[in-house]
Formats: structure tokens, C-alpha cells, sequence
């Protein structure tokens, strides 16, 4: 395979698609596959064929569409119409109705239930209209099981042109450029990181791909693995040819067989055709990639514990420095980044630093994915500038909380983050204001509680899950938080005195300051900014325990 | 080895490149707790007894594996860094069961010790009360786990001076413990050699030898030090 191929398969599946005068996307990703879209992708093309069709629509499988639960959605285009709740009966009228007599059906588009005039196009609606698509921009469109459809959506463009058009030192000079800043959590310089794996020199560099992803709630780097992995995958190998790595690891979670299963296949079919392996597209740069399968423990997201792991080791952080850019993967040079930042890499080289760099605030470029979940009527996944107010987010995109209920706070960040009043719903989102607030980004989990939550149980609920995930090497986390879940229990069964109040308040901090890993040193937060907001909910329990121990 | 300027408790020193915080330390006479730092054992920076400050790094970072570099400002010593050692003693302390007075190691325990050394006068933390294992199956040693620490120093000389690779760690959080093999009675162990080292460096009441009674357990962590000294200076 040679640069010229790329462009007869981009060719080719020119003239392929060109035949269809329509094209039908069935979303496949996770959400949608559990509420069956699989049987309706069978039974729409049964029915485009029944209809002797299928040489003008084309009914293919895509990625995440959004609004997970509205599935299993359906999109036609041209027009971008999408229906939800797609089942039985409703996949023939799609195709009696909008596919051949061109009517597209009001009644059955997405958001029909909820909106008084749903659009028949959905990037109309407010859902879409305030996202802004760059990470998954393709998703919901590409046949994620298909290289030559992602070639066709543009797909290996951006290696070809890194390979043959930009040394090393221009690739990172535009990531740099880019400010790209790490989609993992912590939001460190991606152009930067580059740069210092790039100047180490050792006779072997490693590329790691963290798709760990264990906050519960969070399932973004799991859709885009799923939904559009060549598109990962082109940004590692852009990544090895920046630091001159040969060899990478993508590291997915084992609780997500299709995102594994999805990608297998992609790293099978860019061999195949020497967009992997020898001599990539005919230049002197080579690159392999390999998967590794977590065993679904929260702490192996952690870069030194997720390198461990694959190097056949307990799943354990040490620390650091040094840090993995000096020694990594089995002690040499590693560049670790997230899924969805190594998903920005393609568009940032396909257009430029400049343009990504404009998108977003000063501080936080580009764009950022949250998963919605919680009390909010739209759940699902969202693309969002930097800079987006957490009103915007929860209620224009994720149209608010049902059931006429009052919005009492967001959680961002997962057990590593916090919970955010209604004060602060203004707030525009970056690394920064949410650290300011007594949050985190983290990879972008965002959980919405109404009036009826508990803050104090919210507290609860996360310390419980850093206890159980704690890899219990260091003494503050391993005990901490053990000492820290049992006092939350205790208040919570009206047990606590004002005592055990101010103990877990001196844990909290000492845990956060004392442990080894981030796990730890952030496994206090949720408690901290719920006592920092909903002081009151906790002195209440406490009020009420020496109310009651008056009386037993 | 060239050298270079720190500043560690407003003393002025004159260090090669290369060494870690905690070996400056006792060379001259400043004084850090540790426990799961042993002389000759590679460092994990787990019990994070060490830690000190660093002037222009938010993070508190462990002496034991942390390397001097040129013209740092250290603090060893500070109200924060004492309550902190403090506390992480209470923290072991109550994790699981310590009851010196019944203990084999009482008046030899590097626990003990640190308790003492600290200024713990009670633990003011709840305790967890474990409800551990007394695994006596090895004709030599008993493991006793409610006086472990999980300082890992066990594992470590196992592996890394024996060579033996009998003990290992399982399950997570508060639960981890200590196994043998692949989680069988040590006495059904298929690699230990019975060399006793990990008895030696073993800082507390864990590990000990069969015929040990209430305070007659003598450890000898130095022993494994200058083992892996003499090993070192022949190679
Ligand atoms: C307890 C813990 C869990 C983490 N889990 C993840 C994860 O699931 N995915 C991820 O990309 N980074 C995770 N991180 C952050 C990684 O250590 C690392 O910083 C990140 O992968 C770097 O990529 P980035 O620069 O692209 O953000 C975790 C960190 C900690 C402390
Ligand atoms: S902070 Fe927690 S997860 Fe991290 S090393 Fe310590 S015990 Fe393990
Ligand atoms: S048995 Fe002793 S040496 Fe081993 S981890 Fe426990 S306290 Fe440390
Ligand atoms: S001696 Fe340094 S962390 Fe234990």
C-alpha cells in the first residue's frame, strides 16, 4: 500500500456511496445495542431489500449518535433526520414513509415526545445546536467496522500528511500550537508531553493509549472506541512518528468487549493493508500496535499502575517522578494519553493548531465530550467548546431536570471530582474553574442531582467506591478511606457526634496530601466539596443524632 | 560523581548527584521516620512516613525515593510533616490488631518504636477492627497477619535477595494481605527456601519464628543490609 491507494479506496468508496441515493445509519454503539438496534439494522435492510431498494439506500451500522437513552435511534441522510425509539412496527413505516414516498414522520423523530415541535432535522435542535463535534465528529456517521468508510470520511489523511510532509519537531510544534491539553483528567500539555518523550533518547519508545476509563457514570472514551477507532488509532501512529516511538498499546477496559472487539478488527484491517506494521504508506516509519484487556480495576487508569499491568505486574502505582516520559513501559521512553486526546490529533493535524487553538478559552483549547447522566431528561453523550456554561450543558443541550424537580448540583469528575451548586450553574467549564470550585474535569463524567438527593449519601456513594478500588500499597488511602466510609456510614445512620465530624474533616485532607497516587489524593473530594456547599446536610444528621441519643 | 548544593533544614550541603533525600538525611544526622524503606530492598514509597517538603512543589514527596537536585530547599521537620507521621502511625495502629503486651516482637518492634518516636499517646481514629488470619502450617515460622503492616519488605527481600518468589499480594484496599504462592498455608509453599529473611526484616510482630514467646523475638533487618552491601561490592 502506497499513498496512491489511499486515494483509489477514497475513490472507489466515492463512486460506491455515490450510487445510494440515501444512507441509513443504525446507531451500534453500547447504549443503543442494549435496547436491541441490532435486530432493526436486520430488519431494515430485510426491508429496504424486501422493496428491491437496496441499490439506492444503503442501511449501514455507526457509532454513538447521542442521546443514548432515545435508542435505538435511527439517522437517514441525506437531511439528518434521526427517530427514536426505533422498534417493530416503526422500522416499516421508515421505510413505506420517509425512505420511498420521501415523508419524513414527525411524530416519530427524536425528541417527538418531549418537544411541541420536534425537528425533523436534528442538528436544528438545541441538543445539537449548541455542541460543537470535533472528538466525534464522524461518530454516528462511519461505519466504525469499515476502513474504507473512515477513509472515505477523510480517514489516514493526516498521516499521510504527517509522514511525508512534517518532521517530527512540526508535528509536536502543532500540537503545541494546538494547546491541547490532556483529556485524561488532569490536563497536562499534550504538545509538551510529545516534546519530552520525544527528546529522551533510548533505542526503544513506547505509545500507550489509556482506555480504561473506570469512573462509574463515564462512557465517552468507550463510545469513540467503539464508534470510530481508526480514528484513535491514526492519532497513535501520528503520535509514534512525533516521538519516534515503533510500537504502541491500546489498553481497554475488559468490561468493554465491543470497543475491543471493534478495534481488533480496525488494527487487523490497517495491517492488512500497511497502514500499520513496515514502512507505513511507503515511508521509512514503522508502527505496530497491540491490545492489552484490563481486568476493571479503577486504579489501572493511573499511568504508572495501567504500565505495570501490561507489563504482567499487580496493577500498583509507584511514584513518581520519574515519570513514565522518562520511564515507562518496561523502563523506556512512554507517551501515555487518553482516548478522546489522541482523537483530537487527526483533526488538529487535518486543519491546523491554530484553528483548534481558537476553539474553546485561553486556557482550555479546543473541545470537551461529557457523559450525561442523573436527574437530566437527555442522558447521553455530548461534544461541547471549552467554555460552555454548566447551565448551557444541563439545560439548553440536556433540557433540564425532570419532573419539574430543582436542579441541586453537578458532579463532574467521578469519585476524583466534586459536587457543584446551583451558584456556581454560570460557571464556564474548564480545567481551571472547576479545580477553583473544589472539582475536577476528570474525563468527563457529569452526574446531575435534583432536590431529592442526599448530599452527605453522594459522599457516601464515592468514598465507598474509592475504598473498594483503593490498591491499598499506601497506608493513608488503604486506611483513610476505609476510616473515612465508615464515619460517612455513621453519620448517615444518625450515629456520628460533632467528634466524628472534625475526624473525618482531618482525614480528608490528610489523605489528599499524603498518598501516593492521584486515586488517593483525590478520593476526598467529593466529600470535601459537599461539606464545602451542603455543610448544613451534614450537620443536620449530626443535630439529629444527639437529638436521638437523648432519647435511646 | 559530581556534586551538588541542597539546603535540608537550613544546613547547607554538599551532595553527589543521584542520591535520594532519605540517604542525605541520615548521613547527616536528620532524623526521618520510615518503615517501608530497608537499606539493600528497592524502594516503593508506601508508607509515606517519609515524606518531606520541597520549596516550589505543592506535593509532599517521599525522601526515600525522591532524588536531590541542585539547589532544592528541603524541609524535614515541620508541624505539618510531624502531625502527618503522626497520623499515618495511628492509621497503622488501628487497621488491624496490635496488641503489644501478647506480641512476640514487644520491646524489639520498629511499630512500637515509631509509636514512641511520633509522640502517639492514643489513636483517636476508629478502629477496624480485622478480623485476620494466624497462619502457623510452615514448620519454622508463624505468619500472624493482624500484626502486619503490608510495608512489603517480606515480599521484596523474598524475591529480589532470595529469590525465592514465595510471597505475594492479594485483593485490594483494607483487604490486601500477604500470601504465600498463590494464596496456600506457608507451609504448603513449593518455593520458600526456609532461609528466614523475610522473618529478619519483617519491622513487626508479623512474621516470627515458631519457638518465639511474648517479647523474645529478635529481628535482624541489618543482617539482609549487609548482605546485599558485600554482594554488591564483590560484583
Ligand atoms: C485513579 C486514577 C485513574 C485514572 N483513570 C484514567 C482513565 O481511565 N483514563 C485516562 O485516560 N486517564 C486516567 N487517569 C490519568 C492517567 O494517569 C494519565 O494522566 C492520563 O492517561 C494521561 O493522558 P492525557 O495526558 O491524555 O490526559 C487516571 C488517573 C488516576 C490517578
Ligand atoms: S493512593 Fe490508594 S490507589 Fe494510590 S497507591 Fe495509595 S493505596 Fe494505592
Ligand atoms: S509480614 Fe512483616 S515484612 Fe511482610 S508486609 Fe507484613 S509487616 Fe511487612
Ligand atoms: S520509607 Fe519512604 S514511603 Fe515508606
Amino acid at each position: 500500500m502506497n499513498r496512491h491507494d489511499l486515494k483509489t479506496i477514497s475513490e472507489q468508496m466515492k463512486t460506491k456511496h455515490g450510487q445510494f441515493k440515501q444512507k441509513v445509519c443504525v446507531c451500534c454503539g453500547a447504549g443503543c445495542l442494549s435496547s436491541g438496534s441490532e435486530a432493526v439494522l436486520k430488519k431494515l435492510q430485510e426491508e429496504v431489500k424486501l422493496k428491491g431498494k437496496e441499490n439506492e439506500i444503503e442501511v449501514v451500522p455507526s457509532g454513538c449518535m447521542g442521546p443514548c437513552n432515545k435508542g435505538p435511534l435511527v439517522k437517514v441522510n441525506p437531511g439528518q433526520t434521526i427517530y427514536q425509539q426505533v422498534e417493530g412496527e416503526k422500522v416499516s413505516v421508515i421505510v413505506d414513509e420517509h425512505l420511498i414516498a420521501d415523508r419524513p414522520i414527525e411524530k416519530m423523530v427524536l425528541f417527538s415526545d418531549t418537544r411541541e415541535k420536534p425537528f425533523i432535522n436534528s442538528q436544528e435542535d438545541p441538543f445539537y445546536k449548541k455542541q460543537h463535534k470535533i472528538v466525534l465528529a464522524d461518530c454516528g456517521d462511519v461505519n466504525p467496522e469499515s476502513l474504507e468508510d473512515y477513509v472515505f470520511y477523510g480517514g489516514y489523511q493526516a498521516l499521510d500528511k504527517v509522514l511525508f510532509q512534517m518532521s517530527s519537531e512540526d508535528v509536536i510544534a502543532e500540537i503545541k500550537h494546538s494547546r491541547l491539553r490532556g483529556r485524561g483528567g488532569a490536563g497536562f500539555p499534550t504538545g509538551i508531553k510529545w516534546e519530552t518523550v520525544y527528546k529522551y533518547v533510548a533505542d526503544q519508545k513506547y505509545v500507550i493509549c489509556n482506555g480504561d476509563e473506570g469512573d462509574p457514570g463515564a462512557f465517552m472514551d468507550r463510545s469513540v472506541l467503539e464508534g470510530n477507532p481508526h480514528r484513535v488509532l491514526e492519532g497513535m501512529a501520528i503520535a509514534g512518528y512525533a516521538v519516534g516511538a515503533s510500537k504502541g498499546y491500546v489498553y481497554i477496559r475488559g468490561e468493554y468487549p465491543l470497543a475491543i472487539k471493534r478495534f481488533e478488527l480496525a488494527i487487523k484491517q490497517a495491517k492488512k493493508i500497511g497502514l500499520l506494521g513496515a514502512n507505513i504508506l511507503g515511508s521509512a516509519f514503522s508502527f505496530d500496535v497491540e491490545i492489552r484487556i484490563g481486568a476493571g480495576a479503577f486504579v489501572c487508569g493511573e499511568e504508572t499502575a495501567l504500565i505495570a499491568s501490561i507489563e504482567g505486574q499487580r496493577g500498583t502505582p509507584r511514584p513518581r517522578p520519574p515519570f513514565p516520559a522518562e520511564s515507562g513501559l518496561w523502563g523506556k521512553p512512554t507517551l501515555i494519553n487518553n482516548v478522546e486526546t489522541f482523537s483530537s490529533i487527526v483533526p488538529i493535524i487535518a486543519c491546523s493548531g491554530e484553528w483548534y487553538s481558537e476553539i474553546g478559552t485561553t486556557k482550555s483549547s479546543g473541545t470537551k465530550v461529557f457523559a450525561l447522566a442523573g436527574k437530566i431528561n437527555i442522558s447521553g453523550l455530548i461534544e461541547v467548546p471549552m467554555g460552555t456554561s454548566l447551565r448551557e450543558i444541563i439545560f439548553d443541550i440536556g433540557g433540564g431536570i425532570p419532573g419539574d424537580k430543582a436542579f441541586k448540583a453537578a458532579q463532574t469528575g467521578g469519585p476524583s471530582g466534586g459536587c457543584i451548586p446551583a451558584e456556581h450553574l454560570d460557571t464556564k467549564v474548564d480545567y481551571e474553574s472547576l479545580v477553583a470550585l473544589g472539582s475536577i474535569m476528570g474525563s468527563g463524567g457529569l452526574i446531575v442531582m435534583d432536590e431529592t438527593s442526599d448530599m452527605v449519601d453522594v459522599a457516601r456513594f464515592f468514598m465507598e467506591f474509592c475504598m473498594d478500588e483503593s490498591c491499598g500499597k499506601c497506608v493513608p488511602c488503604r486506611v483513610g478511606t476505609k476510616m473515612m466510609f465508615d464515619l460517612l456510614t455513621k453519620i448517615c445512620q444518625r450515629k456520628a457526634l460533632p467528634m466524628d465530624l472534625e475526624r473525618l474533616e482531618e482525614l480528608a485532607v490528610f489523605v489528599k496530601e499524603t498518598s501516593l497516587c492521584g486515586l488517593g489524593m483525590s478520593a476526598p473530594n467529593p466529600l470535601l466539596s459537599t461539606l464545602r456547599y451542603f455543610r448544613n446536610e451534614y450537620e443536620d444528621y449530626v443535630n439529629k443524632s444527639q437529638a436521638l441519643a437523648g432519647t435511646r | 560523581m559530581p556534586k551538588i548544593s541542597v539546603k535540608i533544614d537550613d544546613k547547607d550541603l554538599e551532595v553527589e548527584v543521584g542520591t535520594t533525600v532519605l540517604d542525605v538525611c541520615r548521613a547527616n544526622d536528620i532524623d526521618i521516620p520510615t518503615m517501608c524503606h530497608l537499606k539493600g530492598l528497592v524502594d516503593v514509597g508506601a508508607c509515606r512516613l517519609c515524606l518531606v517538603e520541597v520549596e516550589g512543589t505543592s506535593k509532599l514527596l517521599p525522601s526515600c525515593t525522591t532524588k536531590v537536585q541542585a539547589n532544592q530547599v528541603i524541609h524535614t521537620q515541620t508541624d505539618k510533616l510531624k502531625k502527618y507521621r503522626r497520623m499515618i502511625t495511628e492509621l497503622f495502629f488501628a487497621e488491624r490488631n496490635h496488641v503489644c503486651s501478647v506480641c512476640i516482637a514487644n520491646g524489639n518492634c520498629e511499630l512500637q518504636d515509631l509509636g514512641y518516636k511520633v509522640g502517639m499517646e492514643n489513636v483517636r481514629f476508629p478502629y477496624l477492627f480485622q478480623n485476620c488470619e494466624v497462619d502457623s502450617s510452615h514448620s519454622k515460622f508463624v505468619m500472624d497477619h493482624n500484626r502486619c503492616i503490608m510495608c512489603t519488605r517480606c515480599v521484596r527481600v523474598c524475591s529480589d535477595v532470595e529469590g525465592a518468589h514465595n510471597w505475594g499480594i492479594m485483593n485490594r484496599g483494607y483487604q490486601v494481605r500477604i500470601i504465600a504462592d498463590f494464596n496456600v498455608p506457608w507451609g504448603d509453599s513449593t518455593t520458600c527456601t526456609y532461609c528466614g529473611k523475610c522473618v529478619d526484616v519483617c519491622p513487626t510482630g508479623a512474621l516470627w519464628n515458631k519457638d518465639a514467646t511474648q517479647g523474645s523475638m529478635q529481628k535482624y533487618p541489618q543482617a539482609v543490609s549487609d548482605l546485599v552491601e558485600k554482594r554488591e561490592m564483590k560484583s
